[in-house]
């Protein structure tokens, strides 16, 4: 089959391709091995990005496709994160049996929370997946499962298998990363291009013209729950495998805030823009703590606020809005340039 | 009679299940000990009302789900214990906000209308400029964390500033105003033209700027002069009244503008969960604060604990005893405080205009602007009310809890599932709704003592608060599954 490539899978490629090669970019331009000094920083940074990448697009499957605001998303990130640090540290479960045990957990998990959270709707929804994701926080901190979870302290040091150690294996587990962020991101894709997806979209624009043609919406719905929920789970059992911990942060509202963010910064109903998102606030915020020590978070909280206000459609949706004019007024000037010259 | 059962059935399951819990309790615990946990289930109970009741006015009558509620109560416990404990940073901060008010106000006297739109952003960049400027350097980490540490005995160098230099500042806040004042009206048409008796307003507040700044420090000995009750007054009145401010002007500047993108508002009251937090956690420190009781509900002695509550206004001791197990007076304060605040607004909604004006916007809001209505200044006094209320509840809270930049969310989590539990939008639904997971609450903190013995089990089981806590959440549950609007709420 030989089809033409378009423009925009050709940037994809391109994109990809440059993630791949980066490190020994990095490694070049710096001089140092690439397994130490700068070029180890900045696959570590990457690697956060993607990790969180595939977060911000789980929840712009429920957000930006099916229409459905949560407020609990953190919830499924951190007991992603939870599960695989209990079965390595506690069971002794080998990697990827324990993935395999996140994605069950996350799947009768997201059922349970969509069925009740699912009977109210709206910003009802919001409020109900919050409590929920609280709750779970709570009972992380709990200290009456100490010796599983460490209470406040979280799971300290996961034992993640030598052969993908952040630390001494930082670009293989960069290149685990990248492959596990194609492939959701090619899932995802699948998800939301088959029918299933247009029904989603159909139940986000119009819910009760889905219902009269004959959708069952709460079906659609959960699927929607369950296959973001799955996807934030893997985020968070990838993030735990990061960090060698997991802590009741994951499960705190700052997580579902920062998935929110990455969201509608990168642009709220495409794919690509949550993962956009991710790259800009994992770096914003590098920059920010570097420059402005403690008090970035209050920054951030501000430069979110901005965004809502003023660029509520993210840098994909504002790109989208007005791509075409700026593109004609550039290529006007460089015409009357070419003219002048 | 059928009819009156199926309106009302709510409430009719909302009694059964209280007495069937009731008789439970009553086989389980002994008179005494159950007294005491009603009265603190009642008590956690008043705290939740004062949230909700808030939350829920302001979605029933805006559709605003104010995720923002819990840090209004955090940040109105924060300004109620900074002016009981030592008001040197509202006393400092104070000529500042009153200078940029009277700015922005005096702007109307300008020629703005002449001024073009396309003039407005550059007027808000040199408005922020200038502000920035007029506060460049002054921190207000030291004027909250030195004062509250050290009884205000630590002089600390912003309150000691000369008055020249404290002036200059707040002068300069309020040219600051003046240019965000013409930025706002740029290009605007409409405007009413002021008169000249509008000019009170800005010069008294530019007058009360100018007067307070030199008079700072001994302000603040005056005030801390006064005897811990009067103090108590002022910080209820003063956190109540800072946090209807804010909420006043968080509608008025951030909600105000996303009427027509209601999912937006919804994320920037998230939003500002997280900004207030940081802000508080940037002047006030991380830590916790613990505040004193005031001398009406702290004085020990023979007589202690009082045998009643008219005994207890004689001595006014910590504790009063009820059916033989001493009981903190405070906590009786609160209550009380809750059973005000729910027959105050009761009475507001049912007699006033204004009442009369909001329930006829939960009906139906548009029908109340067509009939000329200013609609949107209601929502901002009902939003304004609403935080007030959050910020009143987190000074009482305040004593009896403690002080910490969490406290916020943690009364966001069972504000919600009461509500939830209530039904939003309806008043009475919030105040049930609070009741019940106040009484909760209670019930849980007395298992934690106690642990759990069923039948089957040889010794009793035992867990900690915060499963306790958490397990609010189960009965959220519940009712979402039998009754997804709510024991009181319409059916969507």
């Amino acid at each position: 089959m030989r089809e033409r490539l378009k423009s925009s899978q050709w940037a994809g490629l391109g994109l990809i391709g440059g993630l791949v090669i980066f490190p020994f970019v990095i490694a070049l331009l710096t001089g140092q091995p690439v397994d130490a000094g700068v070029p180890k920083f900045w696959q570590g940074m990457l690697i956060q990005v993607f990790i969180l990448a595939v977060f911000a697009m789980s929840y712009d499957i429920l957000m930006g496709y099916t229409g459905i605001l949560s407020f609990g998303h953190a919830l499924f990130f951190g007991t992603g994160a939870y599960t695989v640090g209990i079965l390595l540290k506690h069971a002794g479960w080998d990697l990827g049996a324990a993935l395999l045990a996140v994605i069950v957990i996350a799947l009768v998990q997201s059922l349970i929370i969509g069925l009740l959270s699912l009977r109210v709707s709206g910003v009802y929804f919001a409020m109900v997946t919050l409590a929920f994701a609280q709750m779970a926080f709570l009972l992380a901190e709990a200290t009456d499962f100490r010796q599983w979870t460490g209470a406040e302290d979280g799971l300290q040091s996961i034992p993640v298998p030598a052969w993908i150690s952040p630390t001494n294996e930082r670009l293989r587990f960069y290149y685990v990363t990248l492959g596990f962020t194609i492939v959701m991101y090619l899932l995802a894709r699948q998800v939301v291009n088959s029918p299933t997806g247009k029904v989603m979209m159909a139940i986000r624009d119009n819910e009760t013209r889905a219902k009269v043609l004959g959708y069952h919406a709460l079906t659609f719905k959960l699927i929607a729950i369950t296959v973001s929920g799955i996807m934030a789970a893997l985020a968070g059992a990838f993030n735990a495998l990061w960090n060698l911990n997991a802590n009741p942060a994951v499960l705190g509202v700052g997580t579902t805030i920062n998935a929110l963010l990455m969201t509608i910064i990168g642009g709220v109903g495409s794919l690509i823009g949550p993962m956009l998102g991710a790259g800009v606030i994992q770096l914003l915020g590098y920059w920010l703590n570097v420059f402005f020590g403690p008090s970035w978070p209050l920054l951030f909280g501000i430069i979110y606020i901005l965004i809502v206000l003023f660029l509520p459609y993210g840098i994909i949706g504002t790109w989208r809005l007005r791509g075409a004019s700026w593109m004609a007024l550039w290529r006007k000037r460089l015409q009357e340039l070419r003219a002048r010259l | 009679m059928i009819e009156l059962i199926q309106r009302r059935r709510g409430l009719i399951a909302g009694i059964i299940a209280i007495i069937l819990f009731g008789m439970w309790a009553s086989t389980q615990y002994e008179p005494r000990v159950l007294a005491s946990i009603l009265l603190s289930g009642l008590t956690l109970g008043a705290l939740y009302f004062l949230v909700t009741s808030g939350l829920s006015l302001i979605f029933g009558l805006m559709d605003v789900l104010n995720f923002a509620h819990g840090t209004l109560f955090m940040i109105g416990a924060y300004i109620g214990f900074t002016l009981y404990a030592n008001p040197r940073l509202l006393l400092n901060t104070l000529p500042f906000g009153l200078a940029l008010v009277a700015g922005w106000i005096l702007a109307r006297w300008l020629p703005a209308n002449s001024l073009p739109s396309g003039h407005r952003r550059p007027l808000w960049v040199a408005a922020v400029l200038v502000g920035l400027f007029a506060i460049w350097n002054f921190e207000l980490a030291p004027l909250a964390t030195t004062a509250l540490s050290s009884g205000g005995r630590v002089p600390t160098e912003q309150a000691q500033a000369p008055t020249p230099i404290f002036i200059a500042r707040a002068l300069g806040l309020a040219v600051a105003g003046v240019i965000a004042g013409a930025a706002f009206l740029a290009g605007r048409e409409h405007t009413r033209r002021p008169e000249r008796r509008d000019l009170i307003v800005p010069i008294i507040l530019l007058a009360l700027a100018l007067l307070i700044a030199p008079l700072r420090l001994t302000l603040e000995e005056w005030l801390l002069s006064l005897d811990s009750n009067t103090r108590f007054l002022l910080a209820l009145l003063i956190g109540a009244g800072g946090g209807a401010a804010l909420g006043g002007l968080m509608e008025w500047s951030l909600i105000r503008p996303l009427y027509s993108r209601p999912i937006y508002q919804v994320l920037v009251t998230l939003g500002l969960v997280f900004v207030g937090t940081e802000l508080v956690k940037g002047v006030w420190g991380p830590g916790g604060y613990f505040m004193e009781l005031p001398a009406w509900f702290s004085q020990r002695g023979p007589n202690c604990p009082s045998p009643n509550l008219i005994a207890w206004l004689q001595d006014n001791c910590a504790s009063i005893d009820v059916l033989g197990r001493p009981f903190p007076s405070y906590r009786i304060f609160i209550i009380a405080l809750g059973i005000l605040m729910f027959v105050g607004i009761a009475v507001l909604l049912r007699y006033t205009r204004l009442g009369m004006i909001i329930r006829a916007g939960v009906q139906d809001g548009e029908m109340v602007q067509a009939l000329g209505i200013n609609v949107r200044r209601v929502f901002t006094l009902v939003f304004a009310l609403g935080a007030g209320l959050a910020a009143l509840g987190g000074v009482a809270a305040a004593p009896f809890l403690g002080i910490s930049p969490g406290l916020g969310q943690e009364f966001q989590l069972q504000a919600f599932i009461a509500v939830v539990i209530g039904g939003m939008g309806s008043f009475t639904g919030a105040a049930i709704g609070s009741l019940l997971v106040g009484l909760a609450r209670a019930f849980g903190d007395q298992i934690v003592l106690t642990g759990i013995q069923l039948p089957w089990m040889s010794e009793a089981m035992t867990f900690s608060p915060s499963i306790a806590r958490a397990s609010t959440v189960l009965i959220m549950a519940l009712v979402l599954l039998l009754r997804p609007a709510g024991l009181f709420g319409k059916k969507e």
